[in-house]
């Protein structure tokens, strides 16, 4: 194909050139042949009666000027079209090589970084309230979380969130791995196994970072009961029962849940670990209304020192925590209208806790004195809230809250919160939360009022924003 | 201890015992599709006929980005055979964390079962930067094909290719669906063509950016979108803009997609002197649109009535 025109140009040129040569030879024209059958000379002078011999010269000559014909008809012909075809050919295979090369930020993990700021005003300092943050007003940097993930390989693929928060007391950041684990991507049998530190599946907002929760500050009950977020170093495995409805079971092991490791620096038996599992369902009431529950347990059988020894509230007294339970139940009700569940929406969450811990006591907080004696105390604590959205940009709730201490199911903390948060996007929002705490006297702190200003951001790879907890 | 504990355990444990017996077994030979939207169910059924049972994610009415993630899309998903997507990030906002839910390794990306009908489709607006300046962009482009009749013929060939590769043994009843049913699409996107050749030229804004292969295709002028930058809501400086550059260049037409509230479209049409008209985006979107030729029809029944008579 791509010779085409050069044979055509010259098979013509050729046949032009020769053509032409023999007719001259062989059909003069018509004035020409008279001339030549008169025998008489021409303007030149030549004689028109060709010889052998001539005619020889003259198909050498016509051979020649063909192959030099052909010698400078080829590149002209071929100049045009394949020049381009070559550069063509060129880019090409440019553009090929450039497509085998592997950039070396292609082996990069997906990068995500959450900020979130907390503007507040309470109106009791810390030595009234027990509050970690000072009273007045406060700003700080409560976390900036680094989110990386990627394939390890075809079996795992494993992530980090890395935090860093503003110290109370310095105002510096402390930097901690929050989670680094292994999740596994092709186990048999419709299971997980998850490794490494992670938040514990435990419950409804357990294991949910702080900036994703639907108000400012964790509930009262996970807190104390769990310690905060979930965080464990530990082994989970869970398990999609393969029924045609909703069930996942969850069971782990692992070191610390929510809370410092147990029995520091000795030699531990299985019992000194934290265990745990979850069970959840979830039901369509109709196509906008479903409703998820679930139900979940922990348990520590032996704790020694975990998180050292606690002070009660005289001051003096101080509790060793020997054994950890922690049940719960949770609820889900929401309102996630097909056709415009951007727009509108309506959450109702509620998680019931029990916490039963058994108390090495020291009433004078003089060790070994012979006065110690062990006690075991039941705490309940619920927190309950409502969240409307009307908007894509706006929505608003209420939250209530209520806590017997962990130590002393006599000392109730409650709590209520109205809320409203205005996301400008999905990956940007501001939440102006009044909270009013209640505390008996009996916790020797003071009921507070509390206004906060929580602004969370998110940038970076695979950042899908806020979801509707 | 154990007095606290001894019930959950039980209740746990009975739970998952009573339900253990409690699935549906597949029929014999059966192909198992889950497809994300309902364009692509209404193909796969088509193509697939009385050899696959189909289950869309979405039903119709959802936004194409924000389909609902219902725990109860994942036992389906976990004995699927097929996932049938739109693909070019379409579905980012739902699909990863159901396929990671799932625990069905046959469907997950990379798999014969993870079938994405954006191959073979070359996409139109991909943007030059995926920043969040520019709102929630699609890296990979503009991934609303399906509106395009004729690209949508690459959508029936790709899952021909998948339901062959499933099960080859009924490979010419899936090759006699398809053709069977590309047919009828050949004929109707020469009855479209027709119908919209009066149309050519005709400028019109819709609140999100499905419509630019649905006007690259009829020859039309997709002037702009409501939303200020893909998921970002309009500003009143942006409405106020739109509604002065509509006014000067006469755009007759405002399309709202069902999944977007009326209020804001229905100013601006009002302001801009346009006609509103509520299109869907796939099957089921509005009543009588239980198909993609249904829906296809609709819409473009929809811009004939509303266009400004010559």
């Amino acid at each position: 194909m791509r010779h085409m025109p050069l044979s055509g140009v010259v098979g013509g040129f050729v046949i032009s050139l020769v053509g032409t040569g023999f007719a001259q030879e062989k059909n003069p024209p018509v004035g020409e042949e008279k001339k030549a059958e008169a025998g008489q000379g021409t303007e030149d002078g030549l004689p028109r009666k060709l010889s052998d011999d001539v005619k020889t010269l003259i198909e050498e000559e016509v051979q020649r000027r063909v192959k030099e014909a052909l010698q400078a008809a080829k590149p002209q012909a071929e100049a045009p079209q394949d020049k381009k075809l070559q550069e063509l050919d060129e880019k090409i295979n440019q553009v090929i090589e450039d497509q085998k090369k592997v950039r070396p930020s292609e082996f990069n993990p997906a990068i995500g970084l959450v900020g979130e700021t907390i503007f507040s005003y309470e109106t009791r300092g810390t030595n009234q309230t027990g509050n970690a943050r000072p009273g007045g007003f406060d700003v700080f940097l409560r976390s900036v979380e680094l989110n990386v993930a990627a394939s390890v390989d075809p079996f795992f693929r494993g992530y980090a969130v890395i935090n860093g928060s503003a110290d109370a007391a310095t105002g510096e950041t402390l930097w901690g791995i929050e989670e680094a684990a292994l999740v596994s991507t092709s186990l048999p049998w419709n299971l997980t196994l998850q490794a490494g530190r992670f938040f514990a599946e435990f419950g409804r907002l357990g294991y949910i970072h702080d900036h994703e929760l639907p108000f400012v500050n964790r509930p009262l009950p996970l807190d104390q009961y769990i310690g905060g977020e979930s965080r464990t170093d530990g082994l989970q495995l869970n398990w999609l029962v393969p029924v045609d409805h909703y069930i996942s079971v969850t069971a782990g092991v692992g070191d610390g849940v929510g809370s410092p490791p147990n029995n520091p620096g000795a030699k531990r038996g299985l019992n000194e670990l934290n265990f745990w599992g979850r069970t959840s369902t979830y039901f369509d009431v109709t196509d906008d209304w479903q409703l998820e529950t679930g139900v979940s347990g922990l348990t520590n059988p032996r704790t020694e020192d975990r998180g050292g020894a606690l002070l009660a509230p005289n001051g003096i007294t101080t509790l060793t925590e020997r054994k950890r339970q922690l049940v719960g139940v949770d609820l889900k009700v929401s309102y996630v209208p097909l056709q415009n569940n951007q727009f509108s929406g309506l959450t109702w969450g509620s998680e019931l806790l029990y916490s039963h811990n058994r108390y090495l006591v020291d009433p004078n907080g003089t060790p070994f004195d012979g006065d110690e004696f062990e006690r075991s105390n039941g705490a309940y604590g619920l927190y309950s809230y409502l969240t409307y959205k009307w908007d894509r940009q706006w929505s608003a709730g209420f939250l209530y809250e209520r806590m017997e201490d962990a130590q002393d199911h006599r000392d109730v903390t409650a709590a209520y919160s109205p809320y409203i948060t205005w996301a400008t996007s999905h990956w940007n929002q501001i939440r102006l939360q009044f909270t009013h705490t209640y505390r008996e006297p009996i916790s020797g702190n003071k009921s507070d009022n509390a206004i906060y200003i929580q602004w969370a951001w998110i940038i970076g790879a695979h950042s899908h924003g806020w979801q509707q907890r | 201890m154990k007095s606290c504990l001894k019930p959950f355990w039980v209740v746990c444990l009975a739970a998952v015992g009573a339900l253990m017996g409690a699935g549906r077994p597949a029929q014999s030979g059966e192909i198992r599709v889950v497809t994300t939207l309902t364009d692509l169910a209404d193909l796969a059924r088509a193509i697939g006929g009385s050899f696959v049972t189909v289950r869309s994610l979405a039903t119709g009415v959802e936004d194409t980005h924000g389909v609902p993630m219902k725990p109860s899309f994942v036992p389906g998903m976990n004995k699927a055979d097929l996932l049938i997507l739109v693909g070019f990030d379409c579905e980012h906002a739902f699909l990863p964390a159901l396929l990671e839910a799932s625990k069905n390794p046959a469907i997950q990306k990379g798999h014969a079962g993870y079938v994405d009908c954006a191959k073979g489709i070359v996409p139109a607006e991909v943007p030059k930067s995926t920043d969040h300046s520019e709102g929630d962009v699609h890296p990979y482009g503009n991934p609303h094909y399906m509106l395009d009749p004729v690209r949508a013929r690459q959508a029936v060939q790709t899952i021909t290719e998948a339901l062959i590769a499933k099960a080859p043994e009924h490979e010419a009843d899936f090759k006699k669906n398809r053709d069977a049913y590309l047919v009828k699409l050949d004929a109707k996107i020469a009855e479209w063509k027709e119908k919209l050749k009066p149309l050519k030229g005709l400028k019109f804004v819709s609140y999100h950016g499905h419509w630019f292969y649905f006007a690259e295709r009829f020859e039309m002028v997709y002037y702009g979108t409501i939303e200020l930058k893909p998921g970002i809501d309009p500003t009143a400086r942006h409405i106020e803009n739109l509604v002065t550059s509509m006014k000067a260049d006469r755009v007759p037409i405002v399309v709202r997609e069902p999944q977007f509230p009326e209020k804001v479209p229905a100013l601006i049409a009002e302001q801009a002197g346009a006609k509103l008209i509520k299109l869907p985006i796939m099957p089921g979107g509005v009543p009588k649109t239980d198909t993609y030729l249904e829906m296809m029809d609709y819409i473009v029944q929809s811009f004939v009535d509303a266009a400004p008579k010559k």
